[in-house]
């Protein structure tokens, strides 16, 4: 198990209330395999995701990373490590170009960075489908699908195992979704990375290696 | 791209918001900078004049003092000498480099004849003339020379000795000697003439007269004279005061004391009435002004401050440099005003730039959200603004080093000169101490320089405001919450 939520518990506090968005939430997941977290909007997808990637923490519960709790690693050093992390609305840095926002990860990381980073990166971007010329370009001149790939990249870029990414279609027409959707599989089946992809789509989880659905605070798997 | 490579990089791509803040530390610099100037001109202008005003000190009556006194206060009231023991004791204070007390005297002569300076021509000598001051000395190097107001040209000065036993020796000034072709080893003869006035008709009459004969041992000649006198307002004073310099007889105190005693003997006699009043009175001749001078013009303060405890009642300390006070009214409010505008404009930095920064980071948010997702520490993200702010700060400072500080020149020069032209008497006094130093000399050696002090101070304020201004806005960033920005 590469990645494991143990009893996670995350409530929002209305009036004398708890309302429970995650309730006891326990998941594990495997390396070289492609997950999607199906669910309905507001069920709690990007709160469970915003917990697996230590962007937020979780009133009770554990997220274990290759059997340590993330919190022991630190969660910066979690996030600067052994995570890439994608959302719907891209989030590149408009001041930079395509392979400027990939390079960032990688001054950032304490991963292993090959020596010529740039290379890397534009070898990454190339692998994603976007072209050196594009890779030179400031990303808020991308189409969304290729500023999507851009962000791809900038998860790739420190070596990590885990992708976990938010919606990261939910901006984009059909065709270019199915195009991301592959390259989460090629991620997965041919790289041996944990994809977890959070989706109200049911086509995107029909093609997942296996998909849960979170429903009123409870995670089941989902046939 | 690490944090000082992003920092750089955001400066030359966002030209426009970089630009902004250039162009407002600019200008709130040129203010901080053109106070910084005036300042540091104000604070050379007090060290110069102070060094130029010297540090000589006395202690005379409190004349304020007195005309402050009431007629009840007057009863039975007595003013005290300042004896010779309490001077030795001021004297041997550590601020003293060396002291002198004496007394002097004006005494004529038929025999030579006194400098007079250009006012020579159309001279007219009126009654018995008293042209030379006969001026005591205890100190036998002479204070005078010590203190540059007077050069020994030839000869040289008194022996402990002479001092001690009150030799006939005098130095007297080089123009007064060629004059009357005198020259060191010569002697020559002064008169103490005593008369009497005659209330009634205004008529002088001479009672009696014994000649003080004494030999030439030194020239001097005198060290102030202004080259520039012409233009100055004040030219007639300063003839006034050279004449009666270049006719100064130094001799040892001991001979003024003894004409001073027979001068006033005679007068006695002369006057019954006086003698009458005067009869069984202590009768003392000895009456001192003492001078001391202080190692630095800067001890003024601390040695007043020991002194006045010691001194009789009515009595009070004054130094050269108080006159500071009187001339330098023009570089004084400019000074004041100065600080004002420091202070406001350090105030009105922070706030501004402070505002300025905290619009900035809020619409870069998100970029800020996206460093803190990808695990970057909040220090490097608070670093990165801090470079962005502090290089362009920098250029912007250094802009304002140079046009802050000519500007505060232009203008601090024109506000002084109306300052000076409309406000501001020279108070003009005469007392043993007084230099030739005027406002016109205190505008003079105003100067806004561009020197290191100026630079360093300047940079360490404008640096550390600008720092001071970029905190509030990265307490911003500190509390930022890249889950709430981002997803
Ligand atoms: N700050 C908040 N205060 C109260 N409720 C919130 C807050 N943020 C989100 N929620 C609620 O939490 C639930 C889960 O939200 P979220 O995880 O974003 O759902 P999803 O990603 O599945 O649409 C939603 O019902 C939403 O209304
Ligand atoms: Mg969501």
């Amino acid at each position: 198990m590469i990645l494991e939520a143990k009893d996670l518990n995350y409530y929002y506090q209305d009036g004398e209330e708890r309302r429970y968005i995650l309730k006891d939430t326990s998941v594990s997941f495997e390396k070289g395999k492609f997950y999607t977290i199906l669910g309905q909007s507001g069920s709690g997808k990007t709160t469970l995701l915003s917990l697996l990637s230590a962007l937020d923490s979780p009133h009770s519960g554990t997220v274990l990373f290759n059997e340590e709790d993330i919190k022991k690693i630190g969660y910066e050093k979690f996030r600067r490590n052994h995570v890439g992390i994608i959302f719907q609305s891209y989030n590149l840095i408009p001041t930079f170009t395509a392979v400027e926002n990939v390079l960032i990860p990688m001054s950032i990381t304490e991963n292993e960075i090959p020596d010529d980073a740039m290379t890397v990166a534009y070898n990454l971007l190339d692998y994603i489908g976007i072209v050196k010329n594009k890779a030179d370009r400031p990303v808020n001149k991308l189409s969304g699908g290729e500023q999507q790939r851009v962000a791809i990249a900038r998860a790739l870029a420190t070596n990590v195992e885990l992708i976990l990414a938010d919606e990261p279609t939910g901006n984009l027409d059909e065709e270019m979704e199915q195009e991301i959707i592959n390259i989460f599989k090629k991620l997965a089946h041919e790289h041996g990375k944990c994809v977890i992809v959070v989706t109200h789509s049911n086509e995107i989880a029909l093609q997942s290696d296996q998909a849960f659905l979170l429903k009123k605070g409870v995670l089941s798997s989902h046939e | 791209m690490n944090f000082i490579k992003r920092g750089f990089l955001s400066i030359t791509r966002k030209k426009g918001k970089s630009l902004i803040l250039l162009a407002v530390i600019f200008i709130l610099g040129n203010l901080i900078s053109g106070a910084i100037s005036i300042q540091q001109a104000t604070g050379n202008v007090e060290t110069n004049i102070k060094e130029r005003l010297g540090a000589a000190t006395t202690v005379e009556l409190d004349y304020e003092a007195l005309d402050a006194l009431s007629e009840a206060d007057w009863e039975g009231f007595e003013i005290q000498d300042i004896g010779v023991d309490l001077i030795k004791q001021i004297g041997e204070l550590s601020y003293v480099k060396y002291y002198d007390y004496s007394m002097s005297t004006y005494l004529g002569s038929e025999a030579i004849d006194s400098y007079q300076g250009d006012m020579e021509e159309d001279y007219i000598h009126h009654g018995p003339s008293m042209d030379y001051m006969l001026k005591g000395i205890n100190y036998a190097p002479v204070l005078d020379f010590e203190e540059q107001k007077g050069k020994l040209v030839d000869g040289r000065v008194f022996t402990q000795e002479e001092v001690d036993n009150g030799t006939s020796v005098a130095i007297i000034s080089k123009k007064l000697a060629e004059k009357n072709n005198l020259h060191v080893g010569d002697t020559f003869t002064l008169a103490n003439a005593v008369y009497t006035y005659d209330n009634e008709t205004g008529e002088e009459e001479l009672v009696t007269s014994r000649d003080v004969v004494l030999e030439v041992i030194g020239l001097f000649e005198s060290q102030s004279i202004r080259e520039d006198a012409e233009v100055d307002p004040s030219r007639g004073m300063f003839d006034f005061m050279d004449i009666e310099y270049q006719n100064t007889v130094y001799v040892p105190n001991e001979i003024v004391i003894s004409e001073t005693e027979y001068h006033w003997q005679e007068y006695m006699k002369a006057d019954e009435e006086l003698a009458e009043m005067m009869e069984g009175e202590e009768q003392s001749f000895e009456y001192y002004t003492p001078l001391f001078v202080l190692n630095s013009p800067e001890d003024s303060d601390a040695f007043e401050e020991e002194v006045i405890p010691l001194l009789p009642e009515l009595y009070t300390v004054v130094s050269a440099t108080d006159q500071y006070d009187s001339i330098a009214g023009p570089v004084e409010s400019m000074a004041n005003l100065s600080k004002y505008v420091l202070i406001a404009a350090v105030i009105a930095t922070v706030l501004i730039i402070g505002l300025v920064v905290l619009l900035f980071l809020r619409d870069r948010k998100r970029e800020l959200g996206i460093y803190l997702s990808l695990g970057e520490s909040r220090s490097r993200v608070v670093g990165q603004i801090l470079i962005e702010v502090m290089v362009v700060a920098l250029i912007g400072i250094t802009l304002s080093l140079f046009s802050g500080n000519f500007l505060a020149g232009q203008i601090s020069n024109t506000m002084m000169e109306a300052d000076h032209n409309t406000s501001y008497e020279e108070v003009m006094y005469y007392s043993q101490i007084q230099t030739d130093v005027t406002t016109a000399d205190v505008l003079d050696s105003y100067e806004v320089k561009l020197n290191s002090s100026y630079i360093l101070v300047f940079y360490g304020i404008g640096l550390l405001t600008i720092l001071l201004s970029t905190a509030i806005p990265l307490i911003y960033i500190v509390r930022l919450n890249p889950k709430k920005i981002l997803m």
